[in-house]
């Protein structure tokens, strides 16, 4: 075996370690499970009420708002769930102390925050799956015949997305604190990213915001291939963007994450909790 | 037992001829390498570390007290990575904490201080699991030093039950246990003693007697007098910044 291989392995062992960690952790609080699952019952129920009030002009979908609406819901959960949980439990690690032991391993805490980020990130993936499935099974939602290809898209999404989550752990190692900057970013994006409303009844003066973060994008076309919402331009071009989106931004996520960990490191911040 | 300062070294000018205060004069190269290290920490007048120079030969422990807030648990997390100097070096042979790959990491174990650093709702199998995966230990070996880490810290009896229904004595065990299971060559452990009772201090010494005639070299800080407890080839004491040698 080469020593690149061997290294990989490694590196992928370890990863699948961390990912095991957090769904035995996970696992361990027995209503979780269930209240992970319920949730979306009961937001998709309370959104395809309001949907019933609610008759736009501006939304063109088979099934109205409902149907443009649920796919907002998805996304701002994944967020919630992926990105907004991240820089709780990277507190919890540095309070608890385990976030040392990525510290003084062969891992190191790059990697190993990357990892602990994959189980929130499959977890969200899935309670996003749950709150479609309940939406086109309890409601009736009638998602589009090219649903299946949101799986590629949402994972490319999710990496596109990753660099904020970067951002907020950033945030908790140099200064301990980032659940305002979280509650920011999240509800921030919810709003110039189209999560619940279309763009174009936003006021002109704050619409360049919806073109220069990868979520609006990640909305469209996900938005378009699960309930064949119309695209404002095309997949090609939502595509590019997305893309772009990872190579600009998931470079610049990493070199902020280095230095915020290395700030910590000169300073002794990272010890401090 | 080998001594730091059983035989000159003729590969470097006797102490104190340009030598920095805490290089040992052993035949065998230092493992670990501590020169010139400085720390200072915000709004503190005064550094905690000054200059602070130490090697670790192979098959030698050493043990450093000093008053509480002296700087010894500095020290330790220096050596070990998590901390970077802000003057100063931290070597082994050539790897230092930054060479790619974690290969320095991977030749430190680490106990820290407290009770911190366990994953309360694992269990102790699932823990030394983690941790092995964490320090890449092969998957090929990672079973058989798991299960070796059981039995050289007696733990069969806790292996499946999780952390947080541990006493702090068995969690000292369990945390002093993750430090070995991947074979470091250097072992770093501030304050081991904590919490253990006289079974845990006797493995605790059994184990590193055993690491020690492997080669390794061991890193005992504590701010009692344990360094008359254990059997140490050198003893500093950390003051003012300064390491100084005691005997």
């Amino acid at each position: 075996m080469t020593l690149g291989v061997a290294r990989m392995r490694l590196w992928w062992d370890a990863m699948a370690g961390i990912v095991r960690r957090d769904a035995v952790l996970f696992m361990t609080y027995r209503t979780q499970l269930l209240s992970q699952l319920l949730g979306p019952l009961f937001t998709v129920t309370l959104f395809y009420y309001i949907s019933r009030l609610v008759t736009l002009h501006t939304i063109h979908s088979r099934d109205g708002y409902f149907g443009f609406v649920i796919v907002g819901v998805t996304i701002v959960q994944i967020l919630t769930l992926s990105l907004g949980i991240m820089p709780v439990t990277m507190r919890q690690e540095l309070v608890s102390g385990t976030i040392e032991r990525f510290l003084v391993s062969a891992h190191g805490p790059v990697n190993g925050i990357v990892g602990t980020m994959l189980f929130p990130a499959i977890s969200a993936m899935l309670t996003g799956v749950v709150t479609l499935v309940v939406a086109a099974v309890v409601f009736g939602l009638p998602l589009a015949g090219t649903a299946a290809l949101a799986i590629p898209v949402s994972l490319l999404g999710m990496v596109a997305f990753m660099p904020f989550a970067f951002f907020l752990v950033s945030l908790v190692m140099a200064f301990k604190q980032a659940a305002s900057a979280t509650q920011f970013i999240i509800a921030g994006l919810a709003i110039v990213g189209g999560l619940y409303f279309p763009i174009k009844v936003l006021p002109e003066w704050i619409r360049w915001a919806s073109e220069v973060q990868p979520f609006t994008p990640a909305t469209d076309l996900l938005r378009h291939l699960l309930v064949d919402y119309p695209l404002r331009q095309s997949a090609t071009v939502d595509l590019l963007k997305l893309a772009g989106f990872v190579v600009v931004l998931l470079p610049a996520g990493f070199a902020l994450l280095r230095a915020a960990i290395r700030y910590g490191q000169r300073t002794g911040t990272v010890a401090e909790y | 037992m080998s001594s730091t300062t059983s035989a000159p070294d003729e590969t470097r000018p006797p102490r104190g001829e340009g030598e920095p205060r805490g290089w040992p004069s052993s035949r065998q190269p230092p493992l670990l390498e501590l020169s010139g290290l400085y720390h200072r920490w915000k709004r503190q007048p005064k550094p905690v570390l000054d200059d602070v120079s130490l090697a670790l030969a192979p098959t030698t422990v050493t043990w450093i007290g000093g008053r509480n807030g002296v700087g010894k648990t500095t020290l330790l997390r220096l050596a070990a990575g998590i901390l970077r100097p802000q003057r100063g070096s931290v070597r082994i042979g050539e790897l230092t904490p930054d060479s790619r790959g974690g290969v320095y990491q991977r030749q430190i174990g680490f106990l820290s201080a407290g009770d911190r650093g366990l994953q309360a709702r694992l269990q102790v199998r699932q823990q030394l699991d983690y941790w092995a995966r964490l320090a890449y230990v092969p998957r090929e070996r990672r079973a058989e030093l798991v299960e070796r880490t059981v039995d050289h810290f007696e733990l069969q009896e806790l292996a499946e039950r999780r952390v947080d229904r541990m006493s702090m004595g068995q969690r000292q065990r369990l945390r002093i246990a993750m430090a070995f299971l991947h074979e470091p060559r250097v072992l770093l452990l501030d304050e081991p003693r904590n919490s253990l009772d006289e079974d845990g201090y006797a493995l605790l010494a059994n184990q590193i007697e055993r690491i020690r005639r492997e080669g390794a070299a061991v890193l005992w800080c504590s701010p009692r007098g344990e360094g008359r407890v254990i059997a140490c080839d050198a003893s500093y004491s950390l003051q003012d910044g300064r390491l100084e040698r005691t005997e």
